[in-house]
């Protein structure tokens, strides 16, 4: 029996740094194609993109870890970023915070039906998409009738630039992102994310209130969505209803491709990042190539259910199983 | 051991009930819809028609969920489908349309056999599968057809959905293809594999059901009857649509629909009747708002309400019947 | 014996998950005409063998022959074809679908079953009502009734009788002879040794994973079965605690007064006191899961009440028993531990659950750092607990509460499948427990822990407590008598 200390740190997991090879040859091709890829401007423009991703994907991670998933991230997103925009006659601070109070509401309902009630988190989320829907394109004629014009601030933040490469809404991220790190790793409430999508009934056993942890994980992940919302309508200054549509998938995406299992219990941020860096990487070599919208749809499909199969390959290879 | 069997009991019995009170609750609607805007063959042929590539979906949902499964990529393969015929169909004689839509079915069941194959081979989990699969059948379908256009023959049209206030055709064109797969579920060991692959994986095995065999067929007829979507679709519209996002929201319906037909998502419980009678309720919740002066654009609040509801409502029996 | 072609032999057929020996080596022989008891104590390998027999899993070493050819199966329908086909111990019927579409999807005639059900003298259900509907006894009777509509060269029975009444049984063991008439074989595992006594020509004896005596059943008798079960593995390492600790004398810890479940469990009482191991003996089935589910705040008490220090316990939640220092390791290691996580973090989950916010990594390094070095995990694998040896993840799942702390422990058949070597250490850490003036419930399957471990033992039986008695006049072979229902259970009383 040698060294009985149980290390602070897991060991870094190969699969992620297959992740870190796939990113810098990403970023190397594109660097080739496109001298300009490299320049401030360029790089400025792709972390641009990325944070939103970034931000909602890691709320699809926390809900994923623990064996859920949710599909109305897009439209939380969306309504949040749609009250903040209405709502800039009440003063910026009052209106981002009536935007993030819409994502606490959201999310408290999807986190109580599917943690209390037990309702199937992918239908739950299915149907609170469509509620929203409803709500919003009702609302847009009544009662969140009006301009929807971002407050000054809130579009310095979504759209733009520190200094050089750097956009304001990377400090955002930055703030957030380690945030989210730190409480999966550190905190109590982190481990017992892992806890009960690994083992819902060894949780319970051990006495965890499995219901809480998956509420404030929903609730979590509501909040990252209106905060990118707001970020996203941001830069584009006003908000139309389809604004977030188009981050669901890879929101999901992003967190499979970076190792997070959809049944629960294993990944984590970090490799969402990679992921999320790695699909924007991709979406701007396929823009700047000039390729057609349906050859990029193709190639980016066929990419996720690749990476996807071969971290399967990997990380099975790793524990030995078949 | 006792009480699982017990469960097992009870919730065969409220699985009727389930489509009983599916009925009911499409009667009502009718019912309520006959009141405030009336009900006649006119309405009828509308209802059918308008969801009749839903419908296809839906059952294609049904045979998967019903193995144990879940496809994200419904939508898209309808989509495709509905492309690559209007491409194919346009300013071609009823014949060769005819040719076609028979070549697009055969297609549409070996894509989906792809699809079952590959999620039974990689271990990627279906629902990541599917969703991967969703963006490469859009992206075909945009390189098929990049714009919305196409076209097909005047009689296919008619063939597909009927002329005049006629309701029959589409109501055939739906049903024969659900009684053959219904036929197909309950009768063969084929299609009683799939019951088995969802209903207790581990049984299944034990009793000897091939397993990627089950999985591959019940994907397969997926894919045919999504194809059948798509053709449903170009008949509907008479031409093609490229654009993903109705993909992805008859994709989100065809699950919704499933559930509150009365299929269980765990897989192995359910029958293809009632998701077909959800379709059409989830249709005429918008018609009747409209007809009685809501704004319809309620309806998309209300159906989510309605799915989330039923569901919520669904499991507290289930776990009252468990306790009693 | 080599000119007789065996209806089945094995040799020297080996299966490990993991790092988790589960057969060593099996030789087995079952001839035709012939029914064979399959015997040994939980964790033998019994029902590991029983898989490979029949297709469900694939060995890592040995050979296979049936009817004197060799057979490397690859499911349990390939199994079928080749003429071995099982009853499994859970009803095989799919309770979705109706009994005639779970017949149709073995392809077994419908009409030759219903012949067999008349042959075994039962009326037979209507064939479309859905198999989940049927009650249990009878489902059982037509998972045989289709395995021998399939005609089988060998028919394994996997612990048919143990959900069965007594009449249906009779009807079983008449199947049995028939089938041995007919000059068919039969594979019977059981753990009723009475049943072996009545019906079966030969016996062969698990022990961990080896066969360790095959003999003619009319020879042997009662006696030889239980010691080859038993062994003669010194009892070392752990003097016997029980014979020396006096009656309990510390506080009532736990005391349980008319607790029911409301269905198996009725009106239990007892009480355990601080400083004390009190051992549960009974059969499978005899109201000791729904016990410790109760004492665990699994579930609720339908009467009765837990009171722990003399605080009542409502149970509504584990976490209400854990906070008043109640814990339990369960006997499934898949309910205690999380498997991807290393063992730091499965050894700290009771602190990550008290605490929501920033971890205290310092406490924690201690805490767990003392944990692993009293109970010697072996942290190589440390990075993800389910590639830990069995041993070394049940001390993960016990380590788990010494990081946590608690006053009473419930153990639920602990050492079920793990080497000796751990077991010694965990009879040993029990000890301790109690020397500390904590409690220890423990259930146990493996009756000569209850001399080796226990000051006390309680009898259940029937959902009650039928009898107590101070372990160190706990003979191990009466209880294991007891255990089996042979005779005797109301002396022990």
């Amino acid at each position: 029996m040698t060294a009985v200390r149980a290390r602070d740190w897991p060991k870094v997991d190969r699969s992620l740094l297959v992740l870190v090879g796939v990113l810098a040859a990403l970023v190397l091709a594109n660097g080739v194609i496109d001298q300009g890829f490299l320049s401030a401007a360029q790089l400025r423009n792709t972390l641009l993109v990325t944070v939103p991703l970034a931000l909602i994907a890691g709320g699809q991670t926390l809900c994923m870890l623990t064996g859920g998933i949710d599909l109305s991230v897009a439209m939380t997103a969306t309504a949040a970023a749609y009250v903040t925009g209405v709502r800039a006659a009440d003063g910026t601070a009052l209106a981002i915070l009536e935007g993030l109070a819409v994502g606490l509401v959201i999310g408290l309902v999807n986190g109580v039906a599917i943690a209390v009630f037990r309702v199937n988190a992918l239908i739950m989320t299915l149907g609170m998409s469509a509620i929203l829907t409803g709500l919003l394109t009702v609302g847009s004629q009544t009662f969140l009738k009006g301009a929807t014009r971002m407050p000054e601030f809130v579009r310095e933040l979504g759209g733009g630039t520190i200094v050089g490469p750097i956009p304001w809404n990377l400090l955002v991220w930055l703030l957030l992102g380690g945030l989210l790190i730190f409480g999966l790793r550190r905190t109590g409430l982190g481990r017992l994310i892992y806890a009960i999508g690994g083992n819902r009934r060894a949780a319970r056993l051990a006495g965890v209130r499995v219901a809480s942890v998956e509420v404030a994980v929903y609730v979590a992940c509501a909040l990252l969505a209106a905060v990118a919302g707001i970020l996203i309508g941001g830069r584009g200054g006003s908000v139309d209803l389809q604004l977030a549509g188009s981050y669901l998938l890879p929101s999901v995406a992003a967190a499979v491709i970076g190792g997070t299992s959809i049944l629960g219990g294993s990944g984590g941020y970090t490799g969402t990042i990679l992921g999320a860096l790695i699909l924007s990487v991709l979406d701007t070599m396929l823009n700047v190539l000039n390729v057609d919208e349906a050859v990029k749809q193709v190639l980016y499909g066929t990419i996720v259910l690749v990476l996807a199969w071969v971290y399967i390959r990997t990380s099975r290879a790793r524990t030995g199983d078949r | 051991m006792q009480a699982t069997t017990m469960a097992a009991t009870g919730s065969m019995a409220r699985r009727q009930a389930w489509t009983g009170a599916t009925l009911l609750a499409f009667l009502l609607l009718v019912a309520v819809k006959a009141q405030s805007g009336g009900f006649d063959s006119f309405e009828i042929q509308t209802m059918v028609t308008s969801t009749l590539a839903l419908g296809y979906l839906t059952l294609a949902q049904g045979v998967i969920v019903i193995g144990g499964g879940i496809d994200l990529s419904v939508g898209a393969q309808m989509v495709l489908f509905n492309c690559l015929s209007a491409r194919l169909m346009e300013g071609r004689s009823f014949g060769t349309c005819l040719l076609i839509a028979a070549g697009a079915t055969l297609a549409g069941a070996l894509l989906g056999a792809l699809t079952g194959l590959v999620i039974a081979r990689s271990g990627v989990p279906d629902i990541i599968v599917t969703l991967a699969t969703g963006f490469v059948w859009s992206g075909l379908a945009l390189f098929v057809l990049p714009t919305p256009g196409g076209g097909t023959a005047l009689e296919f049209q008619t063939l597909v959905l009927g002329s005049g206030t006629e309701f029959w055709p589409p109501l055939v064109g739906l049903a024969v293809p659900g009684l053959i797969i219904w036929y197909v579920l309950r009768r063969t060991s084929a299609g009683l594999g799939i019951y088995a692959l969802g209903s207790d994986r581990q049984a299944a095995f034990l009793a000897g059901v091939p397993a990627l065999r089950a999985q591959v067929t019940a994907y397969a007829i997926g894919g045919l009857l999504c194809a059948l979507g798509g053709l449903a679709a170009t008949a509907f519209t008479g031409g093609g649509d490229p654009r993903a996002t109705a993909g992805m929201t008859a994709t989100l319906t065809s699950v919704a629909a499933v559930v509150l037909g009365g299929i269980a998502l765990t897989g192995g419980v359910g029958g293809l009747l009632g998701p077909v009678v959800a379709v059409w309720s989830l249709y005429l919740i918008p018609a009747i708002m409209l007809a009685r002066g809501v704004d319809p654009a309620y309806g998309e609040a209300v159906k989510g309400v309605v799915i989330v509801l039923v569901v919520l409502i669904g499991g507290l029996l289930r776990r009252n019947g468990r306790k009693t | 014996m080599g000119e007789t072609r065996e209806a089945l032999r094995t040799r020297a057929v080996a299966k490990r998950y993991g790092p988790v020996v589960a057969l060593r080596s099996v030789d087995l022989s079952v001839r035709p005409g012939e029914i064979h008891a399959l015997l040994g104590a939980n964790g033998a390998g019994k029902s590991t063998l029983v898989k490979i027999l029949t297709g469900v899993l694939a060995p890592d070493s040995g050979e296979i022959e049936v009817g004197g050819r060799p057979v490397a199966f690859r499911s349990p329908a390939d199994a079928r074809r080749h003429g071995v086909t099982p009853v499994f111990q859970d009803p095989a019927l799919l309770p979705d679908l109706t009994v005639a579409e779970n017949l149709r999807l073995t392809g077994t005639g419908a009409a030759d079953v219903l012949e067999r059900l008349r042959e075994m003298d039962l009326t037979p259900p209507d064939f479309r009502t859905p198999a989940g509907e049927l009650p249990l006894p009878l489902l059982r009777m037509l998972d045989l009734a289709r395995a021998l509509a399939h005609r089988p060269a060998l028919l394994v029975l996997d612990e048919i009788t143990a959900a069965l009444p007594s009449d249906y049984a009779e009807r079983v063991f008449a199947v049995m002879r028939r089938t041995r008439e007919a000059g068919g074989s039969v594979l019977f595992i059981t753990h009723r040794l009475l049943e072996v006594q009545e019906v079966c020509d030969r016996a062969t004896v698990l022990r961990d994973g080896r066969d360790v005596d095959t003999h003619v059943v009319a020879e042997g008798g009662e006696d030889r079965i239980v010691a080859a079960m038993l062994g003669d593995k010194a009892v070392g390492a752990v003097p016997a605690a029980g014979s020396t600790a006096a009656r309990p004398t510390g506080e009532k810890l736990l005391e349980v007064t008319d607790l029911g479940d409301g269905g198996r469990l009725k009106d239990v009482s007892f009480a355990l006191h601080a400083g004390e191991v009190l051992g549960v003996v009974a059969l499978e089935g005899q109201g000791q899961d729904e016990l410790f589910e109760l004492l665990a705040g699994d579930r609720r008490a339908a009467s009765g009440e837990v009171a722990v220090r003399g605080r009542r316990l409502a149970g509504r939640h584990p976490r209400e028993a854990v906070r008043h220092g109640v814990a339990l390791v369960p006997s499934d290691r898949q309910e205690a531990l999380l498997p991807m996580r290393s063992v730091r973090e499965n050894l700290a989950l009771p602190l990550s659950g008290r605490r929501w916010g920033p971890i205290r990594l310092n406490e924690e390094r201690r805490k767990v750092g003392a944990v692993i070095e009293r109970l010697e995990i072996d942290t190589r694998a440390q990075d993800e607990v389910r590639r830990l040896s069995g041993g070394n993840q049940q001390k993960v799942a016990i380590g788990r509460w010494l990081v946590g702390g608690f006053d009473v422990l419930l153990c639920f058949d602990l050492t079920r499948g793990i080497d000796v070597g751990t077991k010694h250490q965990i009879y040993a850490l029990l000890r301790s427990i109690a020397e500390d003036g904590r409690g220890v419930l423990m259930f146990t399957s493996e009756l000569r822990e209850v001399p080796m471990v226990c000051d006390r033992a309680l009898v259940m039986y029937g959902g009650r407590v039928a009898g107590e008695l101070p372990a160190a006049e706990a003979d191990e072979g009466m209880l294991l008598n007891a255990a089996h229902g042979l005779t005797r259970a109301e002396e022990v009383g």
